[in-house]
Parts: C-alpha cells; structure tokens; sequence
C-alpha cells in the first residue's frame, strides 16, 4: 500500500536520500528513525535506513530491514530498488536485476531505476535486456548523445553490426553543421563507426568512410593504422606500402607494421633484397633496434653470418644487458645458434689484439677506447647463452661470468646471472644466496630486490622473502607487508608464496594464497562495472569495447590458470591424504613426529584425532588474540571504514574441507572453460573427475555411451588385459620418463602388491636417458619415496653423481621439486 | 621489442612490471581509469622474441591533467618504467616519445610533467638529459615515505604541427638527435598519497571512478 507522509514527515525523508548520498550515515538514521517514531511501518523510510545500514558494513541487518519495508509496502518502487541495490552490493546480479525489474514496472518513469537495470544487463552480458533498457533510455532522452552511442553499443556486443552502425548514422543526421576539427567524443564516435563498418567485413565502404569522415579524427595513429590494413586488406600493394613506411617513420619499433610493409611488397623469394628494405630503414634510424634484429631471422648462411656479426658487436659495444634475450629466440635453429656461439667466443679472442671492433658506420663510438667494457658484456653474453636450455654447459656459463665478475665485481646483472646458473645447477639453496647477494649491491633498485625475494620463495623461505619485499611496501597498511602485497594485486608473489606452500604440503597456507588470486580475478571483473557508464561520459568507446571484450576472457590468463592449477592439485591431495589438512601430521614439519604413511591404522585415527584437537585449541586461542588486537586498532582501516578481520588467515577452514572435491570445483570450471587447451589444466581435471567417477558410482547411460564412442580409438581391444595395455604402452615410450612414470604409476594402481624391484630398476635406469631434465629426475625420486623403496639410496646417489651441484637428490633435504599426487 | 600502445588486455602484465621495478603502485581499476579515459597516451615496450610469447618489459602510463590549474591542457606521466634486464635499449625514450606526440595531436597539449624522486638520479638524468625537462619546483614530502619530488616539465610546442594529414610533414620522433642511453635505472613518475593526508584507496570496491581521479595539485596538499 501507498503511505504518504504528512509534509514535514516528506521533507525529513528527502534529507534522508540527501544524507545517504552524502555519506552522511549516522545522521541519515537518525533523520529516519525520526519518521519511523511516527509511521513505524512506514516502508520506504524503512529502506531507505536498510541502505544506509549497508553501507555502513552490516548487510545482514540492511537485508532483514528491507524485508520487512517490502513486507509493509510491497507496491513501493523505493522498497524494491533498495531491494535490488543491496542485492547488487552483495553481487548477486541476478537476484538484483530481478528486483530492479519489479521496481521498474511500479515506476516505469524513473531514470535512476532504468539505469541501475541497465548496467546490471551489461555487467552480466544480457544484451538483449541491455537493447530494451537502452532504446527506453534513448525514447526518455533523445537529445543526449551519449543515448545512442549506448543504444549502438548494446547493439554491437549483442552481435547486431548493421543496427549498430545504423543508431550512429540516425544520430549523425542529426546533427546540422559537423565542426571542422572534431572534438574528442565526435572524433571517437566516427572510429568507433568505422570499426563497426570493418568488423561486418565491409572492407571497401570502411576505407571510403575512414577517407571521407574520419580525416580530421585526433587519434592520428589509428586513421594511420586502419587506412594500411584496409588497403593491404583490399590489394591496394602501393598506397598499402605508403602507409606502413609512415607508421614506420613514426614508429621504427612496432613488428606489426614490418610485416604489412613486407606483405605489401609482394613475395620476395629474394632475400638479399628483402634485406636492403631493413638496411635503408636502419640507415634511417641509426639508435633503433628493430630493423637490424628482424633480418636476423630471414637470412642465411653466410648473409646471416655477416648480419649477426654486425647486430652483435653494435650491441655489446653498447653494454646493452638485454642481447642475449634479443637473438635467443634464434636459437631454434641450431646453426643460427652455433654461428652466435663461434662469433661471441671469436669476440674474446680477436679483443685481446685490437681494441673494441668498429660497427659499420653507425652512431656508436668505440667506448672510449675502453676494451674492458666489450670484454665483459661479451663474457656476460657467453654466460647467459651456456645458461639457456637450448645450448647450457652450465660449468662453462659460470666459469664466463666470474671472469666478468672479475672485471666488474658489483655488477647487479652479472651476479643476477650468477644465481640462474645455480638455479639450473638445481642448487636453490645457493642460488637463493647469490641473489640476495646482488640485491645488496643496489638496495635502491626494487627489480633485484623482486628477484632476491622469488629466489627466497623458490627455496621454501617464505618467511625471509617476506622480509625481503618489506623494503618496498607500506607495512602501515592492514596486514602489513602482506596485506600490501594482496592490496596492490601483486600476483607473481601471491602465487609463487602458494607454489612453496604446495611445495611444503602445508596445504592451508597453500590454498589460502590461491584464493586470493582467485578473488583478485572477481575484483578485476567487478572493476569494469564503473566503465559502463563513466565511458560514456568520456567518448572513449573503442577503448571501452576492447575492455569489455577482455573482461570476457579475463580467465584465460596464464595467471589465473596458473593459480589454479596449483589450487587443484592441493585439493587433489587433501582428498587423497586427508591427514594432509594438518600441519602437524605433515611428513617432516614437526622434526620429531614420526611419519604418519608408516603409522597402522589405529594409530592414524589417533593421530588425526590428535591433530584436530591441537588445532581447535589453537583456533581458539588465534580469535581471542585477533579479538584483543581488533580491541586496539580500533577494528576500522586507515581510512576509517569498518574493517572485516580474517578469520583464517592460515587458511585451515580451506584446508580442513570434508569435501575437497567440490571445493576444487571453483577453480576447475574456469580454467576448463578457458584454458581448454592447456594440457596441464586437462591433466588436472582429469586426476580430479576420475575421482569424483569413483566416488559416484557408475555411470549415467548417456555419458557411458559418449565416452565409449569417442575413446575407443584410445582404449585397449576388449581382449586386451589393462595391464598388458600399460606394459604396451611402456616399451613404446620407453625414452621418455614423463611416459614412464605414468606407465609405472598405473602398474601400481592395477596391481598394488606385486613386487617393483624390476619396477625400480626402470627407474634406475630412466637416470641413464640423454633426454631426462633435473625437474623429471626429482618426479622419479618423488615416485620411489612414494612406494617407501628401498632403493631410494641408490637412486639419489646416482642422481647426485649426474647432478653433482643439485641439492634435490642430498638425503635430509626436502626436495624441491613439485610433490606429485 | 615492440613499442605499442597500451590496451586493457595489457594490464596484468603492466601491474606486474610496475611492482616489480617501482615503490609506487596501483590496482587494476586505476590502469583501467588510464586505459579508458586516455587510451592514445599509454604505451608498452613489448619482448617479442621470446618464441611467439609476447613479453611486457616497459610501459608508460600517462593521462592528461583532469582540471589543469592553471587552465592550460596539458599531459601528466603517471608511471614509467622499464625492466633492469631491458635497460640501454633506449625504450624508455621511445615509450615517452609516443606518448608525448599523442598528448598533443589527440588532446591538444601543451606541456606534460611528472614527478621524480629527488634521490633518483637516473630517472632525472633520462627526463632532464634525454628528453630535454626541465625542474619547475620541489614538492616537499610528496611520496609516502616522505622523501621530496622533483616537479618537472617539458614544453611540447616542438612536437605541434601545422598541416593537416597524417604521414607527411610530421615532426620527427628525435631520430637524428644525439640522446644518450638512460642509463641504468628509470624510475617512476607519479601521484601517491602523501605525507599525513593521504587518501587510502581500497581494492576495487565500493569506489567509483571518480574517487580515482586525482584531483588538481592546489589541492593535493590537504
């Protein structure tokens, strides 16, 4: 029912919207409880109180209060937009776009409504229901430009080019007389028109329009861009040609416009002259980069000798640090890798008689007759290329970079080398400590000081890492360095920090870091939601749609994928090792328990029982100390916002999970979704699926009948035992240890008690394979102490004569390596 | 290594460059703030020779001054930076040099600033050296930590053309000057909270763009 309010009474509520929208909160309330003493159930003065309660972080009071509003008056817009708006807070989009849709239909006038429903539509990509409340947003206003631009975007994301593109032209007509030199918002509407026309394929008519409406446009760099790619688009090779060579001009550093000038000039099967266009535009560009490195990559033989040659001696005249990084990609070609190799261990010979060698007549001076510097940027380039995977000796890359030390003994970069070599040597330990020996030469510099502490992590020191980024953040901040580093979205370290946990099984701490990157990933998300309407405002539309575009596929990205991966195989594990959700029952932690994979039964059970109880205890004591402490800092952040403690900041809840499998579901659905085809996410989602197919029994008709039909191919003939399949499968990759491992983790899975001392033996042997890396040598070490073999000894001894630097294979040491499920 | 403007899709890799190399850094909203409101201004430096694996090794974020106080339009480096092990490349030059052309050709400026840490010699050696700044004054304890800011300029009236067209006629992009390197290290220029005033600005929630918006100097101080 409708409840109007005596006129005094309206005027108190009107202060009431104005102390909401001024962050006025506890005079807000005070002016509503002022009317409720009157009107007790008065339903939008209850609301409107629910909103301001959210606000002030106690939403499950807002929501019980906006209930009983909406109870008293069901018929009120207010009721149900508050309604949706608390919804919206707690981002239930959908429940909020219903709400707001109940309050539209009882206020079919009211602009704040509709467009609270609209950018909730795009929020959640319903574009249809975008299009509606657009078109009434448009018929209310017309007038607005900003009106149709949205009407034509609603159209462009839900696929509709020509309707799109037809808003924008009705918009146009409407306009009398176009100024000269358009302003930002019009010259970005006519871009943004001219992508539409492209994206429909309209090729010709976009390079008319682009031609004549679009000449005045202010963002010159992409008339430039879009003109070349529509005329090599169209075959226009000439004026293709013309316009690459201007975008060279203004930019000599972009790849892309290389190959449409390349493209533009027809196919050259003659290289020699291909590489003259790169020489006049280097002439051109005496400190660029881009055309003396492209040609490095076409030519061949004796024209690539010469070239590299040249690229080379420029660059490490210049003591440029980034050389190597610049001709690795060569190194895919083995004979483009031995050339740079001879040429850079010539440069040490040939230095020692004359001093640094010219560079073919480009700006670059000689350094001052100073050899030393060339000898060591060589000796540096030397080490960095015996340290690459595709051409290490790692004894050589170190021997190269103490001579470079020799000559340059505080060189943060050499000794950045330096902990790389002893990282590849499997030394994690000492690589930890070169690092953080660099670090020391320039504490100033936060890119050594970000390395000293990933080295730390990657040696399981997770405490002094922290310690270590400390010197950059502001520790003032809730949660102090930690919380910076969440705060500020620093993902590597979040990650990296979750990995070592992995690592350590400490599995809480572990799972309690990847749910961060996970929640990150939903701030990001949320983050586009102000853009909707604030692009808008701003003109800047092409740019908005390359957002909303990216935002679509935001979990495609190595980082999330990354993260939850790790996230997966945690859970993998807790359900495989449910003591593994306890610190103290973990293998190794606690120095002096004994390992709970040798306890019987019996034992376990007390054990586990054990641990839970030491746990409750020490739960407990955490939410007294967290209560005294929140006592102290008054509970609130810096900017006076309530601040909501964590609760389990070792995240033993996650950990302690009765149903880890489905917990994992969360981070398996989006990397499925969106990394479908990187194979590790495969891999983990099967280790995860076969379990969850165990667990429910056999399987729904339907789904029986489509794996049967697809994996056949794959599957052995039905007269072919499994395990025959497997020993099949074993001898036919019997050079390749990743394959069998496999092959040997099935035999133990289809015949769990038979004996492995042959089993153990391949194992041995897989050590001998020229092809097996350190990383694999660590998995079938993990594999042996998995069946408790009794040939670990000798396995590790081997391993340790193979590596003799490595400290994975040293008895006593955790390894460092990934523990496999 | 490429050099290309800055889109959305960069921004992970951005953050993760800028916290790696400097002290002063922001969440992802704020890039996006950049991103959608100036998309012509902000550039990358992208490590393209990494087996198809695009690399970003540097970037500039810069935006044009919201509410110029003294009502002229003019352009404002928020962050640059570029990796240790991508240094002597003369990227940064070259990132600041795009950037620069578009502050004027796009939004008609006619100066761009920045602030520098007094204490970072190399940052100020590329600005004043390189690129030709010049040091307008001192902003005492503008960073966090309290260390002081050099507030610096450059006048782009050497970059406005006077034809229209594009290609020809253009002003070119230092090519044929004599800059040297920026040496070893290249900090950041840029807003940050200050001193006891500072405006706490929480991850991504709650808060509207316009709460990113930093406001005019003369009322930076409060």
């Amino acid at each position: 029912m409708p409840q109007p309010l005596s006129s005094k009474e309206s005027s108190l509520f009107r202060q009431v919207i104005r102390n909401y929208e001024g962050k006025q909160y506890k005079k807000g309330i005070k002016v509503a409880d002022q009317i409720l003493r009157k009107n007790p159930n008065h339903g939008d003065t209850l609301a409107m109180k629910a909103l301001i309660i959210n606000s002030q972080g106690r939403p499950e009071e807002a929501f019980a209060l906006a209930k009983v509003a909406l109870r008293n008056d069901m018929k009120s817009h207010v009721c149900w937009h508050v309604y949706g708006l608390l919804y919206r807070a707690e981002k239930n989009f959908e429940e909020a776009i219903k709400a707001y849709k109940f309050a539209l239909k009882l206020e079919p006038e009211s602009q704040q409504i509709q467009r609270d429903l609209a950018l909730l539509q795009v929020q959640m990509r319903d574009y249809q229901g975008y299009i509606e409340s657009r078109r009434a947003m448009l018929q209310a206003r017309p007038q607005i430009r900003q009106n149709w631009t949205a009407l034509a975007i609603a159209h462009h994301l839900a696929g509709n080019l020509a309707s799109a593109e037809d808003v924008l032209t009705k918009y146009e007509e409407t306009l009398k007389n176009l100024p000269q030199k358009p302003d930002i918002e019009h010259s970005e509407a006519l871009l943004y028109k001219n992508t539409i026309i492209a994206e429909a394929g309209e090729t010709e008519r976009a390079l008319e329009h682009l031609q004549a409406a679009c000449k005045g446009c202010l963002d010159r760099l992409t008339v430039m861009e879009m003109k070349a790619d529509y005329f090599l688009r169209l075959g226009r090779d000439q004026e293709a040609e013309r316009a690459y060579r201007a975008l060279i001009d203004r930019n000599p550093e972009y790849r892309m416009y290389y190959e449409g000038l390349e493209k533009s000039l027809g196919p050259k099967d003659d290289r020699a002259s291909l590489k003259y266009v790169y020489d006049e535009i280097a002439e051109k560009n005496p400190r660029g980069d881009a055309a003396r490195r492209i040609p490095l990559g076409f030519l061949q033989g004796d024209n690539f000798l010469e070239a590299a040659d040249m690229y080379l001696r420029r660059m490490l005249n210049k003591g440029v640090p980034s050389t190597f990084a610049n001709v690795k990609s060569l190194y895919a070609d083995t004979f483009k890798r031995d050339t740079i190799q001879d040429l850079a261990e010539g440069y040490l010979t040939i230095e020692a008689h004359n001093p640094a060698p010219q560079t073919n007549g480009t700006d670059e001076k000689p350094a001052n007759g100073d050899t030393s510097k060339f000898r060591s940027s060589v000796l540096y380039f030397l080490a960095q290329h015996y340290n690459y995977h595709l051409s290490r000796r790692l004894d050589k890359a170190l021997e190269y970079i103490d001579k470079a030390i020799e000559i340059s003994s505080t060189s943060v970069d050499y000794h950045m080398t330096r902990a790389r070599i002893w990282k590849h040597y499997g030394n994690l330990q000492k690589a930890s400590e070169v690092m953080e020996y660099a670090r020391t030469l320039d504490e100033k510099d936060r890119y050594i000081n970000t390395k000293a502490a990933k080295y730390q992590l990657r040696n399981d020191e997770n405490d002094a890492a922290l310690k270590t980024m400390s010197k950059f953040t502001r520790n003032e901040t809730a949660g102090g360095p930690l919380g910076d580093l969440h705060e500020m979205q620093c993902m590597w370290y979040i990650t990296e920090d979750g990995e070592s946990y992995l690592r350590q099984l400490k599995l809480g701490l572990s799972l309690k870091r990847f749910t961060a990157i996970f929640d990150i990933f939903d701030v990001w998300q949320e983050d586009q939601f102000d853009f909707h309407s604030f692009s808008l405002r701003k003109g800047q539309i092409r740019a908005y749609i390359d957002m909303v575009r990216w935002e679509d596929r935001l979990r495609e990205h190595p980082f999330y994928s990354r993260a939850a991966i790790s996230a997966v195989r945690a859970f993998v594990l807790l359900h495989d090792k449910p003591h593994l959700a306890h610190d103290s029952l973990t293998n190794g932690t606690h120095g002096g328990d004994k390992d709970f994979g040798k306890l019987d039964s019996n034992e376990r059970k007390k054990a586990l029982k054990k641990a839970k109880k030491e746990q409750q205890r020490q739960e407990k004591a955490d939410a007294v100390k967290r209560e005294e402490k929140k006592i102290s800092t008054g509970g609130t952040t810096a900017d006076g916002e309530p601040k909501k403690a964590d609760t389990d900041p070792l995240g033993l809840k996650l950990a302690q999970t009765a149903e880890p499998l489905k917990d994992t579901m969360k981070f398996l659905n989006p990397l499925l979704e969106f990394n479908s085809i990187n194979i590790e996410a495969q891999n983990v989602g099967f280790e995860v699926f076969i379990r969850k197919i165990k667990e429910a029994g056999p399987l729904p008709p339907k789904i029986s009948e489509v794996i049967i039909a697809d994996l056949t191919p794959l599957l052995p003939s039905e007269d072919t035992s499994l395990s025959k399949h497997n020993d099949a499968f074993l001898s036919k990759h019997s050079q390749s240890p990743s394959h069998i491992y496999s092959a040997l983790r099935t035999r133990h899975l289809l015949s769990p008690d038979s004996s492995r001392s042959q089993d153990e033996k391949i194992l041995l042997d897989t050590l001998d394979l020229p092809n097996i890396s350190m990383q694999e040598a660590r998995e079938g070490l993990d594999l042996l102490k998995d069946w408790n073999s009794g040939s670990l000894a000798e396995y590790r001894a081997k391993a340790a004569k193979k590596y003799p630097r490595a400290t994975a294979f040293v008895d006593g040491k955790a390894t460092n390596g990934e523990n496999k499920a | 290594m490429d050099i290309r403007p800055l889109h959305p899709a960069d921004i992970p890799y951005v953050q993760t460059a800028n916290i790696t190399n400097l002290p002063e850094n922001y969440f992802c909203k704020y890039y996006l703030y950049h991103a959608l409101s100036w998309p012509q201004l902000s550039y990358v430096a992208v490590d393209v020779s990494a087996g198809g694996k695009e690399r970003i090794v540097g970037y500039v974020l810069a935006k044009m001054e919201e509410e110029p106080v003294d009502g002229v339009p003019h352009g404002h480096i928020t962050s640059l930076s570029v990796m240790r092990t991508h240094r002597r490349l003369g990227l940064a030059e070259g990132l600041m040099r795009q950037s620069q052309r578009a502050m004027v050709e796009t939004f008609s400026a006619s100066y761009v600033s920045l602030h520098v840490r007094v204490s970072n010699i190399a940052a100020l050696k590329l600005y004043r050296d390189t690129l030709q700044f010049r040091v307008e004054k001192v902003e005492p304890k503008y960073y966090a930590d309290g260390e002081d800011a050099f507030s610096m300029r450059q006048d782009l009236g050497f970059l406005k053309e006077d034809g229209e067209g594009e290609g020809e006629g253009e002003v070119g992009v230092g090519a044929d000057e004599d800059h040297g390197d920026e040496g070893e290290e290249v900090g950041e220029a840029g807003k940050k909270e200050k001193g006891k005033g500072k405006r706490k600005v929480r991850v991504g929630r709650g808060l509207g763009v316009g709460d990113l918006v930093e406001r005019n100097e003369s009322t930076k101080a409060g």
